[in-house]
């Protein structure tokens, strides 16, 4: 069979593309649990956060080669570094694209075309001042197998993805369940009215919402950028692919996006062992496509009041 | 001593909310952005020198003095706002409204085309290139799109796939593919089969998805045009792959006696580019106001209370997805026949989103809002290259684009020229009466 | 208070008599030497994913152009040149528009481009019937000659010249008996790996080929940067000696990382598209190191003359030169030594027909014309990325006994 072949190499690299899926799914899922809305604009929040990551690093590495805790700490300000970026153009984005047509109860497809107008907006600004050529940002780290597990060899670089975005996954459902702005979170995606009856302040709560979502995104930006360089135009494509994958999961479900990411990852990573790569996004629609016949509202359904 | 700091921070808490120093702090902000677009630009080895060029410069100050400006008109008109308001109300009525002696209105539609058929003989090239290529097929496309997004409610984000289909279809039909049908037409003939593969594309695409719920439904179409493009690239023994193919005869006609070639001259295509329009526009007029259009209104604003009416929504949403296919196909058609080349390339999703666009800049839902948008923002770029205002460059042009798009949505969300009954929701949406299409209406979340 | 001001303003009043004077004098002598201003355009992708591309051709043909005027490249010239683009993405559809603001300007008598091959086929027929000179730098379609375009010209080497010269450079000169192919589903390198692909199997060699699509990080394409990893995992298991990418620089740059990573320690191999020392800067110089790439064209970064373009052009652009740019700059001043010939008899026609008859010994080659506009002399030349640069190794003539 042909995903036999390649098998264990296959689910390696398809948990580390997953692992990126998730953190970006996460930000469209979030957002969407609070506001029923796609936010268009995210793939240019994770292209902020692969830029924001560059800059730090590239200032302060420039063209050392960083060994042991160096490169541990080096990762660590990237990814900060990155979700700080992310957070940031995901903050602004709430505030200046959103909330100005929340108030004014605009029709969604207006949320959608203010959402592609400020991506439009982002990432030709970012190629007019950063310029149009990718750059890749210096490694924190020497990439090499660390070790083999079933004939795949495992790099640093995937090591450095699943341990990342595992700390991210759980301090967010830590988040979400426990804490007071994760209950409002909860609440607001639950029922939104009753929720500001009870005292919830909807506005900070949704511009808190955008923020996580942010965060998650720059990271995952950073750590795409690590191994594929970061470009004006690098949002558009995985934002697209993670998007897919949350609906996949289920929109508005914290814990189907990641599923949806994971899944979404790994099937492609197998199907391209029996077709070939310039067929992988029709494998990853029609995939899509089956899911939403069977299961019109995802594999774990949408929703997000529940504790995810 | 203890007043002073209080009476400080009061005044700080104060200017936070009152909503003319927040307007002010936007509409500088607001400038200083106009300033960074327009000023030099960096590069990744020296990512400030845009901004530093652009701000720490005296021209920020003129841009400061605009945003300025800006915010005083706004004033004005937040506090004068119900005179002006009625005023421009009255200014920005449908033209049904405005004129409701149908003679009239007809006149005015007959001057209007008058123009439309006398001007572009008077226009450089260049001119007419644009009209035809970039104002004239867009017309076309948003004006399909607006059956698809305004009339029937339905998100799609893969519309370019059709005006792929048609292309293809033209060079197909002509036999200027690797695979040949048994008998090669001019593509003048080639239009109902192109037109007829396209229908069929959206109505298998469309049975199948159309059950979907809004947003799943825009990704699932937006996946189909990129498959759609995918495919041509992939498949070079049909569709000639990555590189095209090229020799598409231009359009001729040559029946009883009558002979005509379309050539590389723009004009006979903008006139054959305007028949399509003008029948497509009365038949898509009559199309809204019959029963069909009736459905798919009860469709956009509440599907469910429309199939417990009776209505077979599936039937409507594919009938309506199918039209608007036919027209992409047509442009497409006309497009591949004209540059007699056709690439996959071309196809891109980027495409389909900017359809989008055009048609919700328009007013979506709107004939005339269709025409008018997609007219406006494909001949604004071109013409900018050529009489450049404050530094444009014609690359910067999407950023100018995004940031009219937010500026629209959040000032007129409803269009530039909207469809009455399109005002009416959003307006009544706005005070909080029901939603403002079919999107927003469903699962849990926050109205205010 | 009035003998004050008036000390300060008759000095002042004295100043400006003086600028004055000077300014008309200049003003005189400046409008009795007017000489004709023509303008040689650029058309190529300025937006969009391939923007860069366009970049690097753009400066070169901004930097001829002031070079020219400057009187360093040509000495003297009787007439002034100005510069102008138009952007047409990289798309046919937006090509004939593009190309129609250029007809349009009638102060344009020669074109460098249209930078595709996709553009340049959907613009053709409107240059051509405008006699409006196009010297492409970079469109490799070999359809593109053979459609009767008198005013179509190219100073790059077509695919089916490119596509052998590597191939027997891979076969007989590396020795590989198995060769592993990948191009990136654009226009250009579909055409060059199916002429490469079938030259090396009549040399005898097996050939395994695998299309991974160009990825929206490097160009408009609809790939992905993930299959990077699994192809790396396939080349490393097909253990062939030699891996040849048709492509550009920065889907090439990740494919080396990649397949680096993965432990493959074969030879990797790329065409023009990678020559570009982005292309090390995106890898890294480890990775880099050892790769061979091939040209039609010669010289990059060894004469003179070429390091005084590429400072000019860095100056200029504010970037280093990459894909393309040389072969612009020759393009550029090919037609410039074209109505240098004609003097003062500068116009659309007569640089065509000049453009015919030209031999300008350019930086990458001596350009002169085919019949049917091809660039004549398609030696294929390989260099190596040796030390973290670009070095040129020599043509495959002489390297392939």
């Amino acid at each position: 069979m042909c995903f036999t072949q390649n098998f264990s190499n296959a689910i390696v690299l398809g948990l580390a593309d997953g692992f990126i899926y998730a953190l970006i799914a996460l930000g469209y899922t979030l957002v969407y649990g609070v506001l029923q809305l796609i936010n268009f604009a995210h793939s240019e929040v994770f292209m902020s956060g692969g830029f924001a990551g560059y800059f730090i690093l590239n200032a302060i590495i420039g063209t050392r080669q960083p060994h042991g805790a160096a490169s541990f700490g080096l990762v660590v300000l990237g990814i900060l570094g990155g979700a700080a970026g992310g957070g940031l153009i995901a903050f602004i984005l709430e505030r200046v694209a959103y909330r100005p047509l929340r108030k004014r109860n605009a029709p969604k497809l207006a949320f959608l075309i203010s959402a592609i107008g400020a991506s439009y907006f982002l990432y030709n600004l970012a190629g007019k001042e950063f310029g149009r050529d990718s750059v890749s940002i210096p490694s924190p780290f020497t990439n090499g197998t660390v070790f083999s597990v079933f004939g795949a060899q495992v790099q640093t670089y995937y090591l450095v993805i699943a341990i990342a975005a595992l700390v991210m996954l759980v301090l967010l459902d830590r988040l979400v369940a426990v804490t007071r702005l994760g209950k409002g979170i909860r609440a607001v995606a639950q029922d939104a009215e009753t929720a500001s009856l009870m005292g919830v302040n909807i506005d900070r709560i949704i511009s808190q919402t955008f923020v996580i979502g942010g965060l998650l995104g720059g990271a995952a930006g950073f750590l795409f950028g690590l191994s594929s360089g970061v470009v004006y135009t690098m949002g558009f494509t995985p934002a697209l692919k993670a998007f897919t994958a949350a609906v996949l999961g289920g929109i508005g479900n914290i814990r189907g996006a990641v599923l949806g990411g994971l899944l979404l990852g790994i099937a492609e990573n197998l199907s391209v062992t029996c077709i070939g790569f310039q067929w992988r996004d029709v494998m990853a629609f029609g995939i899509l496509v089956v899911v939403l016949l069977v299961r019109p509202t995802g594999i774990l359904g949408e929703r997000l009041g529940r504790s995810a | 001593m203890s007043a002073a700091p209080a009476g400080r921070l009061e005044l700080v808490r104060s200017l936070k909310t009152n909503t003319d120093a927040r307007r002010l702090f936007a509409c500088l902000v607001g400038g200083l952005v106009l300033a960074l677009m327009t000023g030099p630009s960096g590069s990744a080895s020296a990512p400030t020198s845009g901004f530093t060029g652009s701000i720490l410069n005296p021209r920020v100050f003129g841009f400061l003095g605009f945003g300025a400006a800006i915010w005083l008109l706004m004033t004005v008109r937040h506090r004068f706002g119900d005179r002006i308001r009625a005023a421009s109300d009255r200014v920005q009525a449908s033209p049904r409204r405005l004129l409701p002696d149908r003679r009239l209105r007809y006149g005015i539609y007959a001057v209007v085309l008058a123009i439309a058929i006398v001007y572009p003989m008077h226009l450089s090239g260049f001119w007419q290139e644009v009209l035809v290529d970039q104002v004239g097929v867009y017309v076309l496309l948003a004006v399909g799109l607006n059956v698809v997004v305004g009339y029937a409610g339905l998100l799609d984000l893969g519309y370019i796939a059709f005006y792929a289909i048609g292309a293809y279809s033209a060079a197909y039909w002509t036999g200027a593919l690797p695979i040949h049908p048994f008998v090669h037409l001019n593509p003048f003939w080639a239009i109902p089969f192109a037109i007829l593969a396209a229908t069929i594309a959206g109505v298998i695409l469309g049975a199948p998805t159309l059950r979907l719920r809004g947003d799943y439904l825009a990704i699932v179409t937006l996946g189909f045009g990129e498959i759609i493009q995918i495919v041509a690239t992939n498949l070079t023994g049909v569709t000639g792959g990555a590189q095209g193919v090229i020799g598409i005869p231009h359009f001729s006609i040559h029946l009883f006696g009558i002979r005509y070639a379309w050539g590389i001259n723009n004009l006979p295509y903008y006139y054959l580019l305007l028949g399509f329009v003008v029948v497509v526009l009365v038949l898509f007029r009559s199309l809204e106001n019959s029963r069909v259009g009736r459905f798919w209104t009860a469709i956009r604003e509440d599907e469910v209370a429309a199939e417990a009416s009776g209505i077979n929504v599936l039937k409507y949403k594919v009938m309506a997805f199918a039209i608007g296919a036919s027209t992409s196909g047509f442009a497409g058609m006309l497009t591949a026949s004209k540059i007699a080349f056709v690439e996959p390339g071309d196809f891109t999703v980027q495409l389909s989103i900017l359809i989008l666009v055009l048609v919700i800049f328009g007013g979506m839902g709107s004939l005339p809002g269709a025409v008018v948008g997609a007219a406006v923002l494909q001949w604004a770029p071109w013409y900018l290259r050529e009489h450049p205002i404050l530094g444009f460059q014609q690359q910067d042009i999407y950023i100018y684009l995004g940031a009219l798009l937010v500026v629209m949505m959040i000032f007129r969300p409803e269009g530039m020229i909207p469809s009455r009954r399109r005002r009416r929701e959003i307006g009544l949406a706005e005070h909080g009466v029901g939603h403002a299409d079919a999107l927003s209406g469903t699962g849990p979340g926050p109205v205010a | 208070m009035h003998k004050r001001s008036m000390i300060l303003i008759a000095p002042v009043a004295a100043g400006a008599l003086l600028l004055g004077t000077l300014g008309g004098v200049a003003a005189a002598s400046s409008s009795h030497a007017s000489k004709p201003t023509y303008t040689i355009a650029y058309e190529g992708p300025l937006s969009g994913g391939n923007a860069q591309l366009g970049l690097n051709m753009l400066y070169s043909v901004k930097l001829a152009v002031n070079q020219a005027n400057a009187g360093t490249t040509f000495g003297s010239l009787p007439f002034k040149l100005k510069f102008t683009s138009a952007d047409d993405q990289g798309s046919a559809s937006q090509s004939p528009t593009a190309a129609q603001s250029l007809i349009n300007n009638s102060s344009v008598v020669a074109v460098v481009g249209p930078a595709f091959s996709g553009a340049t086929k959907a613009a053709e027929p409107l240059f051509s019937a405008a006699h409006l000179a196009t010297v492409s730098p970079s469109a490799t379609a070999p359809a593109l000659a053979t459609q009767g375009w008198h005013n179509f010209f190219r100073v790059v080497a077509d695919d089916n010249a490119q596509g052998p010269g590597d191939a027997l450079f891979v076969v007989k000169k590396l020795g590989a008996k198995r060769v592993y192919t990948i191009d990136d589903a654009s226009a250009y390198a579909t055409g060059l790996i199916s002429a490469f692909d079938s030259a090396a199997q009549h040399l005898g060699a097996t050939v395994t080929h695998v299309e991974a699509p160009g990825t929206t990080q490097c160009q408009a394409g609809t790939g992905n940067v993930q299959q990077y990893g699994a192809l790396a995992s396939q080349i490393k298991g097909s253990n062939a000696p030699v891996t040849f990418y048709a492509g550009y620089y920065c889907d090439f740059a990740l494919l080396a990382k990649a397949v680096r990573a993965a432990g493959y320690t074969g030879t990797l191999m790329s065409d023009d598209g990678s020559l570009d020392p982005h292309y090390i800067s995106e890898s890294s110089a480890s990775v880099a190191n050892g790769t061979y790439l091939s040209c039609a064209c010669t010289n990059l970064g060894t004469t003179k003359v070429d390091k005084a373009f590429s400072s000019g052009f860095r100056k200029l652009a504010h970037f280093a030169v990459g894909t393309y740019s040389a072969e612009a700059y020759d393009a550029a001043n090919t037609i410039i030594a074209t109505m240098k010939k004609l003097g003062t008899k500068v116009n659309r026609k007569a640089i065509v027909s000049g453009l015919t008859k030209i031999v300008y010994p350019g930086l990458t080659k001596r350009v002169h014309f085919q019949k049917n506009g091809d660039i004549a002399g398609t030696a294929v030349y390989i260099y190596k990325v040796t030390n973290g640069t670009i070095v040129e190794v020599g043509p495959v003539s002489s390297l392939v006994k």
